[in-house]
């Protein structure tokens, strides 16, 4: 009766993939199939959807996103500069804002910057720059964090060379600090994109028009208009995945590329 | 002071040199006194030596004088620069001044040639084809012309350091530092840094290097100085203080240095 520790592991790997099996079966015969296909998977009605979907929808998120991302990252960056400042007073400011936007809902910055401000100052913003305020400054404080730690990844001696050749501090920074963080905040910048991607949906609190629709607004629109149940809803995640899923092999293909060419 | 310089231009070969001039020189971390007053000077095209145990304060001393370390106290004349004057512009004062790392500190996101430009371009404002001529051309200098391409992760430790050496001399700088240059490398590939070193002396360059090799301080050194708990303890012609020091510390130090088997037993 004596095993190897080689076939326990074995047997072990058997009963895990067992009791997988079992539990899925289970969760399979349990489900209320002609429910769940009239109501998610009901894909006969969703035509109407198209090209909607892509040309509105898909279109709007990635522009969302983008606005987003740019300001995020150039916000970002400075907060990161501020908050690795000698100076107090930037070294504070930056702390104070990356605390209280990573601290509150984005949601709740989307109302505020949506209503609260245009209504304060009586001006009329267009979604774009809610867009790009509100998700901005939340994707900043997110970003800043993730720039810090990258800044900071890079050995001293790299600043200490470049000044030693007569680089004042700013040019040493991006010409030779930056872009190696850059190269070390790729995979955490990327996830930030990925959860940009995603909280572009809070925009829906505004009250789009259709022109302006990103595709959860979509989706949860498609609910009430086409009679297919929550199926709008599936083909909405599955266009999330679409861009999400492409990002992160790029992501994947830039990082194994800088890992050739240096270090 | 201002006798030492003819700043001038002159990519490669012959060497314009500036001198050195340290007075009273203190350099304190929180209550730990560093420097306790160092006066030292190295005459243009001179080659200096700084010996001494690890902790003496020789590579601070080095770093003080492109101020990537601070000094409290005393001054420091580069060139025609005065290092230690608030006022004194400190990228100007490091373009004339090379200085090579322990730890080679290569850029690893450019190539060998990109490393030897960089700086040239963004900082002497030169066009990208004449830096990448000196850039070639001191690499060739140092014997790496043919690695040109190669990115910093690519080429030995010997090599990354010969780079650098490169890299300080693409700027026609009129002094070079050197901070324990082939303590980090492979025992096989000091002899080619210390050859491009003595090449560098046999040109006129003004040089300032913290060393522990004995052997190059005696052939290529004028003089050399022996630090030890941040006091020049001994200083003088190489060959003498190496051979015949007068100071206990200076025997004491070279007797472990010179024969690393030596083990001292205190009674």
């Amino acid at each position: 009766m004596a095993m190897t520790a080689r076939q326990r592991a074995k047997v072990s790997l058997y009963i895990q993939a067992g009791i997988f099996f079992v539990a899925m079966a289970a969760l399979i015969l349990a489900t209320d199939w002609k429910t769940v296909g009239n109501s998610v998977f009901n894909f006969g009605k969703i035509g109407p959807m198209f090209p909607g979907i892509i040309v509105i929808g898909l279109k709007n998120t990635l522009i969302y996103t983008a606005l987003a991302f740019v300001v995020g990252l150039s916000g970002g960056l400075l907060l990161a500069l501020m908050k690795l400042s000698t100076f107090p007073l930037y070294r504070w400011i930056a702390t104070g804002y990356i605390e209280f936007f990573r601290g509150v809902p984005a949601l709740l910055v989307f109302i505020a910057f949506g209503y609260g401000v245009p209504l304060a100052f009586g001006v009329s913003w267009d979604v774009n720059v809610v867009v790009m305020v509100s998700l901005g400054m939340v994707a900043s404080a997110y970003i800043a964090e993730t720039l810090r730690a990258g800044l900071q990844a890079v050995p001293k001696g790299q600043m200490e060379a470049a000044r030693s050749l007569g680089m004042p501090m700013w040019r040493a920074m991006v010409t030779i600090v930056i872009p190696q963080a850059f190269r070390i905040v790729l995979p955490p910048l990327t996830n930030e994109v990925i959860l940009l991607t995603k909280d572009s949906s809070l925009i829906y609190v505004l009250g789009l028009t259709t022109a302006q629709y990103e595709l959860t607004k979509f989706g949860r629109d498609g609910i009430s208009s086409l009679g297919a149940g929550l199926t709008p809803l599936l083909v909405a995640g599955a266009f999330y995945l679409v861009i999400t899923i492409p990002l992160s092999l790029l992501a994947r293909k830039f990082e194994s590329r800088s890992a050739r060419t240096k270090r | 002071m201002n006798d030492v310089v003819i700043p001038s231009r002159n990519h490669t070969g012959s060497v314009h040199a500036a001198g050195v001039s340290i007075k009273d020189l203190r350099k304190s971390y929180g209550s730990n006194e560093v420097l306790k007053g160092i006066s030292l000077d190295v005459a243009p095209g001179e080659v200096v030596c700084l010996i001494g145990p690890s902790g003496s304060g020789k590579s601070t001393l080095l770093r003080c004088v492109n101020l990537l370390e601070q000094p409290n106290e005393g001054t420091i004349h580069v060139g025609g620069f005065e290092a230690t004057d608030l006022d004194v512009d400190i990228d100007k004062m490091r373009r004339k001044v090379g200085m090579v790392f322990q730890q080679f500190n290569l850029f690893p996101h450019l190539n060998a040639l990109g490393n030897c430009s960089i700086a040239q371009t963004k900082v002497l404002k030169r066009s990208q084809a004449e830096a990448n001529k000196v850039a070639q051309a001191n690499l060739e200098r140092v014997g790496l012309g043919h690695l040109a391409d190669r990115f910093p992760d690519q080429l030995s430790g010997g090599q990354q350091q010969r780079v650098a050496i490169a890299r300080a001399l693409s700027m026609d700088p009129e002094l070079m530092l050197f901070d324990e240059p082939t303590s980090a490398l492979d025992p096989e590939t000091v002899g080619d840094v210390l050859s491009v070193m003595r090449n560098l002396a046999k040109e006129g360059m003004t040089m300032l290097v913290v060393t522990h090799e004995m052997g190059f301080a005696r052939e290529v050194a004028d003089r050399v100085v022996f630090m030890d708990g941040g006091v020049v303890v001994e200083e003088g012609v190489a060959e003498r203080v190496i051979s015949s020091p007068t100071q206990g510390r200076t025997k004491e130090f070279l007797k472990r240095v010179l024969d690393p088997t030596h083990i001292e037993i205190s009674e």
